[in-house]
């Protein structure tokens, strides 16, 4: 059986049940799948530790006009700014532990059943060292990057020639306005654009996006990958939406790498399905 | 007269009732020693060391793939080895939940010896439906040994399945373990104004919550560290779940309970090591749903990852 030798020895020490020396490099954590974990170790990273950063928030209340299409300010500034507090809180601690980055970063808010105007924010990933010390992969202003790529999409972003730099996130709560009596009565029946409704939309996304892309201007960044454009709402009142943009930012590695020198993915076709 | 007479043939089925009473009695006693002197009752013994022999056919939760690749890197399947732990917890839903899964593991791993096995891959962590202030942990999983090793004296335990347990082996990475954080704590609000807010605090972040929910985190991840030190030098694939609650009661200051509980798998590693593994990117021109796209397969757990449940 040839393949017997496809396990490396050290390995095999283990399985015999002798035990590690000591772990000098100490004790990583992460939450990583096994396929994550080969692949970032493939593209040369180690994990350092699982780093979370959370915040317990009172968001104010804000109404919106019944009849108006406008953002709400309160309700924006309190989804951004405790989603900010939590990622810098996560950023810290992955600079406390000496990584180099964060990836896996998954953000989540969490409704607190005692109280509808707490919400719980959490960003949590797992913080990464470059395995040779490669100091050109920080992210902006020498701080440690963050991305919300898997590890599968960490390397393959590296594969591609760039690198990732900062999370980025825009965020926008808009009230759509209700559309007047008169207005829906003498319309019944007819095929018609509910224009308050889409410009209400274009609005707040474009609000979203143009936020988002501020940030990637602030980190230097050439460009936005992955960028998910998430609507939602948080127990609000009916007709109040959040539109959440989040994204990696990233940038060539060093110098740009001529688009000849990746290699194509091959194509196959599955016929086992 | 044939109603106070009793039948040749139903004295028989009393006297197997009987008998069959008797049996079970014995296995319970047996079942009863065996675990309170943390060991195994004499027909579990027997029938593990039967399959170490391998007198009697395997018993595995693998699937015909896993068997060929466990074949082709010298291993064999041995017996379906488990543990399990009906344990009540006390006053600490998340410590009672750690001692269970604790105890469940060493369970376990007194099977996986009794086998003479190397290792036990494919471990499945089990709870029933629990009952008031107790539950019921068990692990499942398929004890194997590669041919050429003899039998270990502490078998490594792998929440990975075989293809990936085989997988991590070839990148020179051993699964070692289980490793298990929890903490939990309470909070008494003394404040004023409540230290959830009120209508009238606007947008704010709530600091002392906040900071007391992160210790309570922090204080079940170090724990982890702990558990895992003991194991290996690395954690992966974990599971966390936390819920912070308040209590209120009339006439008293409102509390607030904070638990949080983290299960992950230990591996072994070798630190900076490359991964010898060729990866090649294919695009697959399957226009459904790829059959190279499975859907997860990150080890089971009992918990609901918090993300789960809401995400962004």
């Amino acid at each position: 059986m040839a393949g017997e030798n496809t396990i490396p020895a050290h390995a095999l020490e283990r399985l015999k049940g002798l035990r590690g020396q000591g772990h000098p490099g100490g004790i990583f954590t992460s939450d990583f799948s096994v396929n994550e974990f080969l692949l970032v170790r493939k593209a040369g990273f180690e994990p350092v530790g699982l780093c979370v950063g959370s915040c317990i928030y009172h968001v104010g209340i804000q109404y919106g006009n019944w009849s108006k299409n406008e953002e709400m300010g309160v309700l924006s500034q309190a989804m951004y700014h405790a989603r900010e507090l939590a990622m810098a809180r996560m950023r810290e601690e992955a600079a406390d532990m000496g990584a180099d980055g964060v990836v896996g970063v998954r953000l989540t808010v969490k409704r607190l059943e005692w109280d509808s105007n707490v919400l719980e924010f959490v960003a949590i990933g797992t913080g990464v060292v470059h395995a040779a010390g490669h100091a050109g992969f920080k992210g902006p202003k020498g701080g440690p990057f963050t991305s919300d790529l898997s590890g599968q999409d960490f390397w393959v972003l590296l594969q591609a020639g760039y690198r990732p730099m900062e999370m980025v996130m825009g965020s926008c709560v808009y009230h759509v306005a209700h559309r007047g009596l008169f207005k829906t009565l003498g319309q019944v029946g007819q095929n018609v654009e509910l224009t308050n409704f889409s410009q209400a939309l274009y609005d707040a996304r474009e609000i979203a996006m143009e936020r988002m892309q501020h940030e990637a201007i602030a980190a230097n960044a050439e460009g936005v990958v992955g960028v998910i454009l998430h609507e939602g709402s948080h127990n609000w009142q009916p007709h109040i939406i959040e539109f959440f943009a989040v994204g990696t930012a990233v940038t060539p590695i060093t110098t740009e790498k001529d688009a000849s020198t990746i290699p194509d993915p091959q194509l196959v076709l599955s016929v086992n399905g | 007269m044939a109603l106070f007479f009793k039948s040749a043939a139903e004295k028989a089925a009393d006297a197997q009732r009987k008998e069959s009473a008797a049996a079970s009695a014995l296995r319970m006693d047996a079942w009863d020693t065996a675990l309170a002197r943390g060991g195994l009752p004499p027909f579990v013994q027997q029938r593990l060391e039967d399959a170490a022999e391998r007198k009697t056919p395997w018993l595995s939760t693998m699937t015909a793939a896993e068997l060929l690749l466990v074949r082709t890197h010298g291993a064999r399947p041995l017996a379906t080895v488990a543990g399990t732990c009906w344990f009540q917890f006390g006053r600490s839903w998340t410590e009672g939940h750690a001692s269970g899964w604790r105890t469940a593991l060493e369970r376990l791993v007194i099977e996986a010896k009794a086998c003479g096995a190397n290792a036990v891959v494919d471990v499945k962590l089990k709870t029933s439906a629990s009952e008031g202030a107790s539950m019921d942990y068990t692990l499942i999983g398929t004890a194997i040994r590669f041919d050429r090793l003899p039998p270990s004296p502490e078998p490594v335990v792998a929440t990975t399945s075989a293809l990936e347990f085989v997988r991590l082996l070839e990148a020179g990475i051993v699964p070692v373990g289980i490793a298990v954080g929890a903490q939990y704590d309470w909070l008494t609000d003394n404040t004023v104004g409540g230290l959830s807010g009120n209508v009238f605090s606007g947008n704010q972040p709530l600091n002392t919550l906040g900071r007391f929910w992160e210790g309570i985190r922090r204080y079940a991840h170090a724990e982890l560290r702990r558990d895992a030190a003991r194991q290996g030098n690395g954690v992966l694939a974990h599971t966390h779940f936390g819920q912070l609650l308040k209590q209120e009661v009339e006439k008293q200051p409102d509390r607030y309970l904070g638990r949080h509980i983290v299960v992950g798998t230990v591996v072994e590693v070798e630190r900076g090591a490359s991964v010898p593994l060729k990866i090649e990117s294919v695009v697959d021109m399957m226009d459904d749903l790829s059959p190279l796209v499975r859907e997860s397969t990150k080890p089971s757990m009992p918990y609901l990852n918090d993300e789960e449940e809401e995400a962004i």
